[in-house]
This record gives C-alpha cells, structure tokens and sequence, in this order.
C-alpha cells in the first residue's frame, strides 16, 4: 500500500489514479485517512492531475473541521492501492540525501523484528518437541502356554493369562495350536514396554495359574 | 415524481403524511397543503420539504451555492426529465462528467440537494450503462457511487456497481 513518494511526480500520479473513481482516501466521507495523505502532498498536485487536484482542494475545504474528521491518522504506506509497495517503511520523516540506505536502519528495524519472530518460532518448538514422548522401546512377544492335559479347558486358560494386567503390557490375538495327544497349547501375542515387563514376570505371572498351566515359554520374541 | 418525494422525505427524516397528486400531461407533482393551493414542481416541492426537515445546509449558504443548486436542480427536471433518446442521454452525461472533474459533488464541496435529486433522476439511467461507459465517464461514476453510499439516499433503489476496468484505463 502507499503512494510512493507523494512529492514526486510518480506519487501523484499514483494518488491520481487512485483517486480517480474515488471521492476520499477511504470510504465515503472525509476522515483523517485524507488528513494524512493531504499533508503529506503539501501543495496542490499540478492541473493536468486533475483527480488528484479536485481531492485536494476538496479536503482543503474541510481544513478547519481536520481535528473532528473520523478514523485515526495511519502512517501513510497503509493507504492507497494495494499493489503498490510500501516504500515508507520506517522512516516518515523528511527524506535524507542517502534514500538507498541499503544497510541503515531500516534494516536493523526489520532484523530485529524477524529476530524475535524467530526466537517465538523456535521456542514454540522446543516446548512441542519436550512434549512429545520419547520413544519407548516395545517388544512382541509370543508366548506357548502348555495345559496339564486334554481336558483342560483352553477358554478358562485364556481367561486366566488374558486377566494378567500390567502396565506396558498389552495382549494380542491368540490361537490353539494342537501338540499331540488331543493336548493343545495356547499360543498367545502380546506387546510389552521393555522396562515394564519382562519375560520373567509374564512367566511368573501365567504359570501362577498351576490348575490350568503346566508351563510357559517364549515362542518368539521381536522387538519393535 | 412521487415516489422520489417519498424517498426524499425519508432521506431526510421527515414523518410520512404529504399528499401528493400529479398535475398535467407530464405528471408535475403536487403536493397538497392544508393552508393554501398545493405545490407544484419537483423543484418546489423538494425545496420545500428540505426546509420543513430544518436541513437548510443541503440548499447552500452562500448566494453563490444556492444559486449553483438551483441551476443543478434546473437542469434535472428540464434536461435529465425531459431527455428522450440516447443522443440527449449521452450529452447530459458527458456535461455532468466535464462538471464533475474538479468537484467531489455538484455544487462543489458540500452534499446538497442538487446531489439527491440528480441522483435519483439519473438511477435508470446509470443502472443500464455498460462497464465501458461508465469507465468513459468516469467523473459521474465516482460521483454516483459517493452518492450511493451516502447514509440514507439509495434507500431501495438498486446499487450501481462500478469496477474500474484496467483495461481500459485513460491514458492523461
């Protein structure tokens, strides 16, 4: 937004076009937008812009009511067409002999602001990143559960390993894979978080179960 | 006619109640009053109710004003009335751009009277122009769509859009 330097020919012209199917600088009534940008033109644009012209001597005429106008005075690169760019930047005081100040304080400003806009960044980060739970070493466990005989009831016996509850311990799917003899053993997945549980519990745990578990062992053990 | 003094009572804040009547072949609005012989003329009437509303700014305080609203409002009802055809049409037009050029409204800094009856006399006109018409007038265009956004003028009468067109942007 802006004009560009309204007291530069360029600036006029683009204060000219603007004006052109407008009566202010905002909206329908005279406000301190118009103030604004009045006293930055100074004196009245030249005939042939004649938008601008018709403008500025139309807010001239409110000269004496410029106090009681409506809105509040913006800086001047927040007026005016958007396409244009903002080259006010910080400085509105009177320009200086060294405009193309590429390294002044414009930039030192701006550094500034970014700097800190960076730090907010990183330091919405850093409190996500801590929030995040740090990865927890699990394992997938499959275990062989061996009754006394044929006529154990297999339900029951997984019933009883699958009400062992602990924390990190969580139980998968289990099938019955038969061994012979009419026996058959429960074959039985499970997820563990390797500094919870550990196979020593587990074992201690099911073959605590002596009416219906002969013995237990680890069919296979990954880690995830 | 009517309607329009209808809408410019409401404009101007007056209580509903005037009676009006048309007179004649070119329907001149009457307004009827309880003391005396009605009103006649749109200019009249107008003037009159501006006055009745206490809102005497809109009719101009110097002589020159006033005498810059009268002639607007001379040249609404004798030419923007009595226009018939596209070649009267476009030179109303091209007048009312020319004499908006350096102005923000009619009579030059101040919304008056002359502003509100151009307005509604020139609504069915402005709502049939074509984007590059309105883009060639471009100083009537910016007055009409101040004009329409003035609290209170455009009531129920539709908004006339304008866009300004780039392409077909005045070289000056």
């Amino acid at each position: 937004m802006g004009f560009g330097d309204l007291k530069s020919p360029a600036g006029l012209r683009v204060l000219n076009d603007y004006l052109a199917d407008r009566s202010y600088i905002e909206g329908y009534v005279p406000s301190q937008a118009d103030i604004a940008v009045f006293e930055a033109v100074a004196t009245p644009p030249p005939a042939d812009l004649f938008h601008a012209l018709r403008w500025y001597n139309h807010i001239k005429s409110y000269e004496k009511q410029k106090a009681s106008l409506p809105g509040v005075k913006k800086a001047l690169g927040k007026y005016g067409p958007p396409d244009v760019e903002d080259t006010t930047g910080a400085a509105t005081e009177s320009k200086d002999d060294d405009d193309i100040d590429l390294f002044g304080s414009d930039d030192e400003e701006e550094s500034e602001e970014a700097k800190k806009l960076r730090e907010e960044r990183l330091a919405q980060y850093e409190s996500k990143k801590s929030k995040k739970p740090a990865v927890v070493a699990k394992s997938s466990i499959l275990l062989d559960v061996k009754p006394w005989d044929d006529e154990t009831d297999m339900a029951k016996l997984e019933e009883c390993v699958r009400s062992i509850q602990a924390d990190g311990l969580v139980w998968g799917s289990s099938k019955l894979v038969p061994v012979g003899y009419g026996i058959k053993k429960l074959q039985i997945q499970c997820v563990v978080e390797d500094d919870k549980v550990g196979t020593d519990m587990l074992e201690e745990r099911i073959t605590a179960f002596e009416d219906y578990v002969q013995s237990m062992d680890v069919a296979a053990f990954n880690k995830i | 006619g009517a309607e329009e003094l209808a809408l410019l009572e409401k404009l101007l804040g007056l209580p509903k109640g005037n009676k009006y009547g048309v007179q004649g072949e070119r329907q001149v609005p009457v307004l009827q009053t309880n003391n005396g012989p009605g009103l006649t003329g749109l200019m009249t009437i107008a003037a009159h109710l501006v006055k009745q509303a206490k809102k005497d700014q809109l009719l101009g305080s110097t002589a020159e004003e006033k005498a810059v609203i009268q002639q607007w409002l001379e040249y609404r009802v004798t030419q923007v009335d009595g226009c018939s055809g596209k070649e009267d049409t476009r030179i109303i037009l091209q007048d009312l751009n020319t004499h908006l050029e350096d102005k923000v409204y009619l009579a030059g800094n101040i919304f008056t009277l002359a502003d509100i009856l151009m307005y509604y006399g020139l609504h069915h006109v402005m709502v049939d122009l074509t984007v590059q018409e309105k883009e060639k007038y471009l100083n009537l265009s910016r007055w009409f769509n101040h004009i329409q956004h003035y609290p209170g003028v455009r009531q129920h009468l539709s908004s006339v859009i304008f866009i300004k067109n780039r392409l077909y942007t005045n070289a000056h």
